[in-house]
């Protein structure tokens, strides 16, 4: 797996992978901000070729962290190489009726599942780190940090219910 | 006035069509330059307005240029730049100059006719691999590096070819006196340059601009190169903030190289001068086929392959920007005419021909084993 990367005047810079099956995979940053991505099968000759506007590219590294996603629900995982292999997701919910009313103390998210909420979204706010006494309405996206198993938990446990 | 209004408007519809149809809007401008001017209608004549224009837009392409020139990039890819460049300089200049002398011109134009001639344009060649999704190819590095060594000599024949009116050594020694004097201030002053072009304000848009406009006329009182020192500037400048200065200049750039464009083609007598039009389409025809030429040997130099050849002529055959400027500083009418004419049919035998290049290939190179070609990511350059 050898990646290899350079810079081209007046067109951007380029990341280039050539896999373990010996394929190839070009990752251009054009200087007007898209994205071009080359895939070239071995022994092909032509690649294809995909444009991307910069969120859909930041979109598409997401789905390849390995995360899930769905239209409402996104994650990123996060994995520390260095930190003896420590690897977070974060991931956003939507909170249903049923979690309408409650607070974060309430639930007793952190204590259950392990999971902490480290932001909310509601309407055009966003409230970074909401305090204990914090109360979820219908309708407000959640962030929730923690590792794959814990997330699940707090899917499991506090979400449907 | 009406005049220029006239042509920007003109040319915003044909770069409507042009884009709609990838197709580079330069020729275009320069043909609605023809059309409007002195070949043409004679509608719409230069003035001292549309002069200062023009002149604004040859410096701020002058000023890009150089805020893409990294100095160490360029020496570390030295061995990339340098050999595919030499074989494309050697070939087309000598080509051009040859075929200009032969058909009649006089020493100093065939020169300058050679310069335009071996300058294929950057902003078409770039284009070009983008728009049809070629950055994957091997070729597309050679490609891009060629153009960046077309660059540097351009910086030298705008550094060498200047009107004389002192002694070489006494304007060599303003010149480096010029630029380490920028040189301190830009290294001394940078804290302030980015706290200036941090602000939301007008102070950014207004320090690119008046520095731009600054170097220039301090060249001109000082009597040293002025397009040389612009791109010069715009290189120290790229060691502070390269994506900055850029977004700052680029609307300065885009307008008024518009209106360069148009005026250099309204400038133009095609037709006074005493060029017949066999003259005309014989040195584009024969600029096509030198890049051609070059291209193979530059292909089978470096890829070992004639069909890299194809690919790389495919990307260099249109001439643009940098051959209109040194038609614009140093051409006579009658070059002027063949300049304008070269950049016009190359540039869109160019677009089809980068378009097509695969099909082309297949035609006029067939490979005797075709196993030899396997294309991209095979063999990769440095």
């Amino acid at each position: 797996m050898a990646l290899r990367s350079v810079t081209l005047p007046g067109i951007g810079t380029k990341y280039e992978l050539e896999t373990e099956k010996k394929d190839t995979i070009a990752v251009f940053f054009l200087k007007n901000g898209n994205i071009q991505m080359y895939t070239l099968q071995h022994e092909s000759q032509i690649p294809s070729v995909a444009e991307l506007s910069p969120q859909e590219a930041r979109r598409l590294g997401a789905i390849l962290t390995g995360a899930i996603m769905e239209a409402d629900r996104e994650s990123v995982e996060i994995a520390f190489s260095a930190l003896s292999d420590l690897r977070l997701s974060l991931h956003t919910y939507v909170i249903g009726r049923d979690m309408a009313g409650k607070s974060l103390s309430d639930l007793q998210i952190r204590a259950k599942t392990g999971v902490t909420i480290i932001a909310v979204s509601r309407g055009e706010n966003n409230i970074v780190n909401p305090p204990a006494d914090f109360e979820f309405k219908e309708g407000d996206a959640v962030v929730a940090i923690g590792e794959t198993d814990q997330l699940k938990n707090f899917e499991r446990e506090i979400m449907v219910k | 006035m009406q005049g220029i209004v006239l042509a920007l408007f003109i040319c915003m519809l044909l770069a409507l069509v042009t884009k709609r149809f990838s197709l580079p809007t330069i020729p275009f401008y320069i043909l609605a330059g023809l059309v409007l001017g002195k070949s043409g209608l004679d509608l719409v004549g230069a003035d001292q307005i549309s002069a200062f224009l023009t002149h604004l837009g040859l410096i701020f392409l002058l000023f890009f240029m150089g805020l893409e020139i990294k100095p160490d990039r360029i020496w570390h890819n030295q061995s990339a730049i340098v050999s595919s460049g030499l074989i494309d300089l050697n070939i087309n200049a000598l080509i051009g100059f040859v075929a200009a002398y032969a058909l009649g011109f006089p020493l100093f134009d065939a020169v300058i006719i050679a310069a335009a001639f071996f300058i294929s344009s950057t902003a078409m060649a770039v284009t070009s691999l983008v728009e049809n999704r070629k950055l994957l190819m091997k070729e597309s590095e050679t490609i891009v590096w060629l153009m960046v060594f077309e660059d540097i000599v351009v910086i030298l024949i705008l550094a060498l070819i200047t009107p004389q009116t002192e002694h070489p050594g006494i304007m060599l020694a303003k010149t480096v006196a010029v630029l380490l004097l920028l040189y301190a201030l830009i290294r001394f002053g940078k804290e302030q340059i980015i706290w200036v072009l941090r602000r939301d304000d007008e102070l950014p848009v207004l320090l690119t601009f008046s520095a731009v406009l600054g170097i220039s006329a301090l060249s001109v009182y000082l009597g040293i190169p002025e397009s040389f020192m612009v791109i010069a500037f715009g290189t120290l400048l790229g060691t502070i903030d390269p994506v900055s200065f850029e977004v700052q200049s680029r609307p300065f750039k885009d307008v008024f190289l518009v209106v360069f464009f148009v005026f250099f083609g309204i400038s133009v007598n095609l037709f006074s001068a005493g060029i017949s039009l066999t003259v005309l389409i014989a040195v584009s025809v024969v600029a096509i086929l030198s890049k051609y030429l070059s291209g193979i040997v530059i292909g089978n130099y470096i890829h070992r392959s004639s069909r890299s050849g194809i690919e790389i002529w495919a990307n260099t055959i249109g001439r643009g920007e940098f051959s209109i400027v040194i038609a614009a500083l140093y051409a006579s009418d009658a070059v002027s005419g063949t300049i304008a004419c070269m950049v016009i049919i190359t540039s869109i035998v160019g677009a089809f021909v980068a378009k097509y290049s695969e099909k082309i290939g297949e035609v006029l190179i067939r490979p005797k084993n075709p196993d030899l070609f396997i294309r991209p990511g095979k063999g990769q350059q440095g």
